[in-house]
């Protein structure tokens, strides 16, 4: 949240024009009050005529046009505000998570943040257009009206300037007193709320069992239960609107009793004076119970505040780029040297990983789940920065590299490759340099095994998919990032080796696409096949986090007995 | 507006709580305005020097006036809020008994999983519409009306005056602005959705956007769209601000009408310039309830929209269930399917295509294949979830579109893919299966499916969240083993086990089921050799039926399944 004195640096304008409009505002007010006890009193008292009023009538709808034009104003300002803030943290966020969301990807918290742009963003709005304009209209008008009440007639300004403190006294005994048990009702209400949804997702289990007639009652029951929940907090703000009602309307009966004995009895003011006393200080009122709404509605956004800040102040992690070209005549050498990753100080780290890997070399990283073989990919792929040690490429560290030199030497074909909105020859051509030819696109879809199926297709090579389109099946996804990789030829392939699930024809043309990839590239796969493990020419096994052993599967069957149980259980098979 | 009728209807169940709303919100009003009134007139006879008794009546009359008007406003929001609530309760419950005939193939014609939170944010929107759509227009009609005939006892032109002012601020203003009000949240709406899929795909494409270098291109596209959505809630908002100051300049403007039209009547000496003062102050204060008019529209748009939303889902009217027969079991059924095909109502492709199946009263059958083959379709299938299906399926015979479903479902011990987890314990969710099981029979199951480390006790959060992937499959089948009925639907039951778990819980099952038909869709390829027979999918259709030896001897497509099986590594 802003504070106030962040606000006037960074919106100085804005804020001077709302106490503008506000002093203006307030203004209008009295000059409205004076035009219109001057009317009636007129009228009434001098026995004006009619025609004679009739530029004060004018003068005073001009004061109420005034009135509402600065009002409006002042409202349209905080619009402006909270319009500027709202895109400002969006992109602000937007920066952050293009840079660092693969952390997000990997944790599982995609929707979580996607809710963070859209929704904690937008509940900020009621802060800045509606809490700040009124904020400061409540503080500068009741002092103006207080000022001419004053002038004009002290005695009623001395009972406003007592009673008034009344109003925030109440509401700070009555807040005080249920704070407790009003907290109390809203761990209840949470608990409540669910109750209705969870029955809903629940209908096809409850239906299963036949129970699902039963739920009505506890439907009502729970929602009653509910309601009396919310009406004990409800009463607790409504007593606090009723104690502001009940002060300003017994005030403003004080100072109608007073102006009047003093008209009566004692005739030391006049009609106008007492007349004006009984406009300006409903006006007054209504200003402090403005202020207190502002106050609620405040409140409500500071949770978003919160949210927002924390998710700003995590950690930036970007990967570092420079600008020395990659010269890809063959895959480079990669090396890492102590290279570690993590992204929150308890959460999992890979830790001291050191592994050189060899231009064409095939690489298969194995490990338990969990053990940070998927990580490890990532920060080779320079998709997350490594938090310690060094990552060289032809024996340069790889923040040396120009980004899009590195990137274009390399392709990662994952479990769930993503497809973009657009047609399919859009997401095949993304994998390739630009302004790849439709020849070439159509041959790559041809040696990923995809041709086939979009010769199928009414449209072809033309035919929409990814969100907005039609959805392909899990191996038909697979082999649009192979055509992809095809299209690009890279000379870095990473791979993340599917578990389970891929029908067979797809899991053989995976097998010879990667195969065929080889020719021309370095490998590092995460393997799940005991095939591509024995083939590999370097093993690299890990276990939480760390690379236990490195070598050939010859060597490890040797050396390692974890990797020697691990095979065997395999190749028994059937271990049930 | 036809489906609000039935949110009227529920509403008029609570007549109490409106009639208290309404006469709370008429005193509050109709006293707020007594009391300016009153001191209008006070001041006005104080300036004439009258008797001080006048005077006594008049400042006790103000005085008793803002007490009560306190009291009034304190009381509407009292019963207004109580009303709401309650109406709530009813909505819910009305929902509740709409949806429950039509689930579970009401799901499984919209699959998108954010229709329920939908759903139950729509009935949380409908509680604006008492509040705000509803009975406030009421109270102010009773309280302009009280108003402008008590005008009209002092001055018949300021009684028109008034209920001019009141025509303008609470219909043709809004009225005004509701057109536009349509207009701006379309927009709003739309810009909405497009920001929010866009950010999505940020998201789960990261990877590829990065390695593809189109993340600036997408950033900067992303803050294009922020852009112009923030600009369309811009202009909303400020479409609201002027609707807001429109409505308050016309009700001051009245005022001055009213002023206008007292001092020239009092120049033509047809009024009393006593009342002048207690007119204006009549006018200032009965249209200061009338700025809430100004966000009438929206509520009411937002309110026909959830209410249009929600009969869409469900109708209007609780369905009739067309009475169909029953199905009879005493002993394990058999179960055909003849030439069936299925395809998902918002898909293109076929889900399954021609599927000619028997499943044996009292076999054992695994269906086996690719994840996208279909196997889970057709195990709902005998369910009897989806709605429309080509060929015929047939339990003992008799054609499964012609049973009643819930007959099917008494027979059946189902463990789906996803199970659903009530808030509440263990044992509740146990009793779910069975009225008659003691606390002993739960515990023994509980052992039978290694969950002997939970109590009966133990809480169970939503959806099960405080349990692990692998313990809520066994609570499922737990479930499941309660039941203990003829006919078994397995959806890869243990894919969260470890395989050494899931070689005994499966024991356990197959002995508890031996003399029942049982249908397993299984990721797994091992330990399938007890089955009577395999199903092979792929793409919807089978490949392959056989029992384990025959199809392994075949070495056709489950040979090869099972050959990548056996090599892959799982570490």
């Amino acid at each position: 949240m802003h504070s106030w004195k962040e606000l006037a640096q960074e919106h100085k304008g804005k804020l001077i024009l709302m106490v503008i409009f506000s002093l203006l505002s307030g203004s209008s007010i009295i000059a409205q009050a004076y035009l219109l006890v001057y009317i009636v009193n007129e009228a009434f008292l001098q026995g004006t005529a009619f025609a004679d009023l009739l530029p004060y009538l004018a003068l005073l709808l001009a004061a109420l046009l005034g009135r509402t034009l600065f009002n409006y104003g002042n409202g349209k300002i905080g619009v402006r505000l909270a319009a500027l803030v709202k895109s400002g943290l969006r992109s602000q966020l937007l920066r952050k998570y293009s840079k660092t969301n693969m952390q997000t990807a990997m944790y599982g918290r995609s929707g979580e943040k996607v809710s963070v742009i859209m929704d904690t963003v937008d509940e900020i709005d009621d802060y800045y257009s509606s809490y700040i304009p009124q904020v400061i209209q409540s503080l500068i008008i009741p002092i103006m009206l207080l000022i001419t009440i004053f002038t004009e007639h002290f005695t009623t300004g001395i009972i406003i300037v007592i009673t008034a403190p009344f109003i925030p006294i109440f509401m700070v005994i009555i807040g005080f007193s249920t704070k407790d048990k009003s907290e109390e009702q809203l761990d209840k209400m949470a608990a409540f709320s669910g109750k209705f949804l969870d029955t809903l997702q629940g209908l096809t289990t409850l239906k299963l069992y036949g129970r699902s007639k039963k739920q009505k009652a506890e439907i009502e029951e729970s929602s009653l239960n509910f309601r009396d929940a919310t009406m004990v907090v409800l009463k607790t703000a409504f007593a606090n609107s009723f104690a502001l009602e009940f002060i300003s309307m017994l005030s403003m009966g004080l100072i109608a009793l007073e102006v009047a004995i003093r008209l009566i009895i004692f005739q030391n003011i006049t009609f106008f004076t007492g007349f004006l006393m009984l406009i300006l200080a409903p006006e007054f009122y209504n200003k402090l119970k403005e202020l207190g709404n502002a106050f609620h509605t405040g409140r409500g956004s500071s949770g978003a505040f919160n949210k927002l800040q924390k998710e700003l102040d995590l950690p930036d992690l970007p990967v570092e780029w420079g600008s020395y070209p990659l010269e890809a005549r063959k895959p480079p050498a990669i090396a890492l040297h102590d290279a570690s990753f993590y992204y929150e100080e308890e959460g999992f780290r890979l830790d001291h990983i050191s592994v050189d890997i060899s231009p064409y070399e095939q690489v298969a990283i194995i490990g338990k789940t969990g053990s940070g073989k998927s990580t490890l990919l990532h920060v080779i792929a320079g998709l997350v920065a490594n938090t310690g040690g060094e990552i060289l490429v032809n024996g340069r560290v790889r923040s040396e590299y120009d980004e899009s030199s590195w990137f274009n030497e390399l392709s990662y074909i994952s479990q769930h490759p993503y497809l973009f909105s657009g047609t399919v020859a859009e997401n095949i051509a993304i994998g390739g340099r630009t302004g790849a030819t439709r020849e070439e696109i159509e041959a790559a879809g041809e040696k990923a095994g995809i041709a086939e199926l979009i010769a199928s297709l009414e449209k072809g090579y033309d035919t929409p998919i990814g969100e907005a389109g039609r959805g392909l099946s899990g191996g038909e996804k697979q082999r649009v990032a192979l055509a992809r990789a095809f299209l690009k030829q890279p000379s870095i392939i990473l791979f993340d080796e599917p578990t389970v699930g891929l029908d067979l024809r797809t899991e053989r043309i995976l097998q010879q696409s990667i195969k065929e990839l080889a020719k021309h590239a370095t490998i590092i796969t995460v393997a799940h096949r005991l095939h591509t493990i024995k083939h590999a020419d370097k093993i690299i096994l890990l276990d939480s986090g760390r690379v236990v052993t490195v070598g050939t599967h010859e060597a490890l069957l040797k050396t390692n007995s974890d990797y020697r149980s691990m095979v065997s259980a395999e190749q028994g098979g059937e271990q049930r | 507006m036809k489906d609000l009728t039935t949110v009227i209807r529920l509403l008029f169940k609570e007549k109490k709580d409106i009639i208290l709303s309404i006469i709370c919100g008429f005193i509050g009003g109709i006293t707020a305005v007594g009391l300016f009134s009153a001191s209008g007139y006070l001041i006005s006879q104080a300036a004439l020097a009258p008797p001080i008794y006048t005077l006594m009546v008049l400042v006790g009359t103000v005085k008793l006036f803002g007490i009560i008007s306190a009291i009034g406003r304190y009381g509407e929001r009292y019963y207004s809020h109580r009303g709401t609530f309650t109406m709530l309760s009813n909505l819910r419950v009305s929902f509740y008994e709409r949806l429950e005939p039509l689930a579970p193939q009401i799901f499984q014609k919209f699959r998108s999983g954010d229709l329920l939170a939908r759903i139950v944010g729509d009935v949380e929107t409908l509680q604006n519409f008492f509040l705000r759509v509803f009975y406030p227009p009421i109270v102010l009609f009773l309280v302009f009306l009280c108003t402008i005939s008590f005008t009209a006892y002092f001055s018949i032109a300021h009684a028109i005056v008034i209920f001019v002012g009141f025509l303008l601020t609470t219909v043709l203003v809004p009225a005004f602005f509701a057109v536009r009000q349509r207009r701006v949240d379309e927009g709003l709406r739309e810009k909405r959705g497009k920001l929010s899929t866009e950010v999505t795909e940020l998201f789960y494409g990261f990877r590829d956007l990065k390695i593809y270098q189109r993340m600036d291109e997408k950033e900067e596209t992303l803050n294009q769209m922020a852009e112009s959505y923030v600009r369309e809630q811009e202009k909303a908002r400020i479409h609201h601000l002027y609707s807001e100051s429109l409505n308050t300049f016309v009700s001051l403007a009245v005022s001055v009408a009213v002023l206008g039209i007292g001092a020239y009547l009092i120049t033509e000496g047809t009024l009393n310039g006593i009342f002048l003062a207690m007119l204006l102050m009549i006018s200032l204060t009965v249209f200061e309830d009338t700025t809430s008019m100004a966000i009438f529209p929206s509520h009411l748009e937002d309110s026909r929209r959830a209410a249009s939303r929600l009969s869409a889902v469900v109708g209007n009217e609780p369905t009739e269930v067309q009475e169909k027969e029953d199905l009879r079991l005493d002993s394990s059924p058999e179960i055909k399917f003849q030439s069936v095909s299925f395809t998902y109502s918002e898909e293109e492709r076929k889900t399954l295509t021609q599927i000619d199946l028997h499943f044996p009263a009292g076999s054992r059958t695994a269906i086996v294949g690719p994840s996208g083959s279909g196997k889970s379709t057709l195990l709902r299938l005998v369910l009897n979830f989806g709605t429309s299906v080509q060929g015929d399926i047939l339990i003992n015979g008799e054609e499964i579109r012609k049973l009643n479903e819930e007959s099917i479902w008494k027979y059946a011990n189902v463990v789906l893919q996803e199970n659903h987890f009530f808030y509440g314990t263990i044992r509740d969710n146990l009793k779910i299966a069975t009225d008659h099981a003691t606390d002993g029979c739960f515990v023994e199951i509980l052992a039978k499916v290694e969950l002997s480390h939970f109590n009966l006790d133990d809480e169970v959060l939503e959806k099960g969240a405080n349990l692990s992937g692998g313990e809520k499959q066994r609570l499922a089948i737990a479930r499941a083993m309660l039941k203990n009925s003829y006919l078994w639907l397995l959806d890869e039951p243990t894919s969260s086990m470890d395989s050494v778990t899931s070689t005994r819980i499966y024991r356990e099952l197959f002995e508890l089921a031996k003399d029942d038909t049982l249908i397993l869709v299984s990721h797994r390829l091992n330990g399938l050799e007890k089955m009577d027979q395999i199903i092979v999918m792929e793409e919807g259709q089978i490949v392959e039926v056989g029992s384990y030896e025959q199809l392994m001897k075949q070495k056709g497509y489950f040979y090869e399944l099972k050959q990548i099986e056996q090599s892959v590594f799982h570490g």
